[in-house]
């Protein structure tokens, strides 16, 4: 085994000792790249540490982004401006929340109000009906029907 | 999280390495630094909080995305202009670089000398340079990032998105290439 694997091993030894003598060749010859090359990379590598630092700077500032914008719903309520924007945002959304709960509670009550007043209707004409002289069940007589059209029709004769 | 300073030494470490890179695969000096300077803003957009050790891999994968997105825009661009594109010179690497470094200053005894060595060694880059850019480009990008960014076998395989073995019969292959392409030049790196 030991003499199969030896050369091979050999081999692999030699082209990566090969591999090596051509990169470091390479990076002889790329140190002395050009003049305007060299300052074109500068510039670009100053160009994206400059982007970073706005990149950076964004996401300092995000958080009383966020409070100044849900400022305008948070002035029903009172603005929190403690820079706590998870605290902020779950207010908001609370405060935002207000009109539509006063919204809800207002149909339901209006639905209350005027079950009620049926309900009340109803039962007017329930206490009329009872305590009228006439018994109720003199409207379901039809000789009582025939009788109330033509006593209603004889006094506009 | 790396540091402005660690960020910057690190795209000072890996810039010239990439533009020669990029030259290879690309072969346009403008291209290859439009990549890099690209390749750069990516990183620190989107990765400058990474941590320092992290940035090397980060680089080599939108080095190469990147350089796949200029192919794509080539091969957009070719083929709505194909012959307006004919027109452009190929030659900003060709043969006035080869001049100017074949002339530069053999005037004295002694300086000609050290010259004739820069020569033989701009020489014998050059037709290192040939040669690799003559590879196939995946075997040229494993060769270049496994020994020249010294990366391992892992994280080539990583940045390339391939299996171990297939960056190791790139490599394999890429050497083999490489030392009897020289070896016929009779150049020994």
């Amino acid at each position: 085994m030991n003499t199969v694997q030896t050369p091979s091993s050999q081999a692999e030894a030699a082209a990566e000792r090969f591999a090596l003598r051509v990169t470091a060749r390479l990076s002889s010859g790329t140190d002395e790249l050009p003049y305007d090359i060299t300052e074109r990379l500068r510039a670009s590598r100053m160009q994206a540490l400059a982007k970073r630092k706005k990149a950076v700077a964004p996401a300092r500032l995000a958080a009383p982004a966020v409070v100044h914008a849900g400022g305008g719903s948070a002035a029903l309520g009172r603005g929190s401006h403690d820079g706590n924007s998870e605290g902020g945002s779950w207010w908001n959304a609370l405060v935002s929340a207000v009109p539509l709960l006063a919204l809800m509670a207002g149909l339901v009550m209006i639905n209350i109000a005027q079950d009620e007043s049926s309900v009340h209707d109803v039962a007017e004409v329930d206490a009329a009906l009872l305590t009228d002289d006439l018994p109720p069940a003199a409207y379901a007589d039809p000789g009582f029907v025939q009788f109330l059209k033509t006593s209603a029709q004889a006094p506009s004769r | 999280m790396a540091t402005e300073q660690e960020l910057s030494d690190f795209l000072k470490s890996v810039e010239k390495r990439a533009f020669k890179r990029s030259v290879y695969h690309v072969r346009n000096e403008e291209a290859a630094l439009d990549i890099v300077q690209d390749s750069m803003l990516k990183l620190a957009e989107h990765y400058g909080d990474k941590p320092a050790a992290e940035l090397p891999m980060l680089y080599q994968r939108i080095l190469s995305n990147c350089t796949l997105d200029w192919f794509r825009r080539q091969k957009t661009r070719n083929a709505l202009f194909s012959s307006m594109s004919d027109f452009e010179g190929p030659g900003e690497d060709g043969m006035d670089f080869d001049l100017l470094e074949a002339y530069s200053g053999p005037e004295d005894g002694e300086r000609a000398e050290s010259a004739e060595d820069l020569t033989r060694r701009a020489q014998i880059f050059r037709s290192i340079e040939a040669e690799i850019a003559e590879l196939p480009p995946r075997q040229r990008e494993a060769f270049l990032m496994r020994y020249w960014e010294e990366m391992d076998v892992a994280e080539t395989a990583a940045a390339m998105g391939c299996s171990e073995g297939s960056v190791k019969t790139h490599c394999f292959r890429a050497i083999h290439t490489l030392s009897k392409a020289l070896k016929a030049k009779g150049i020994e790196p």
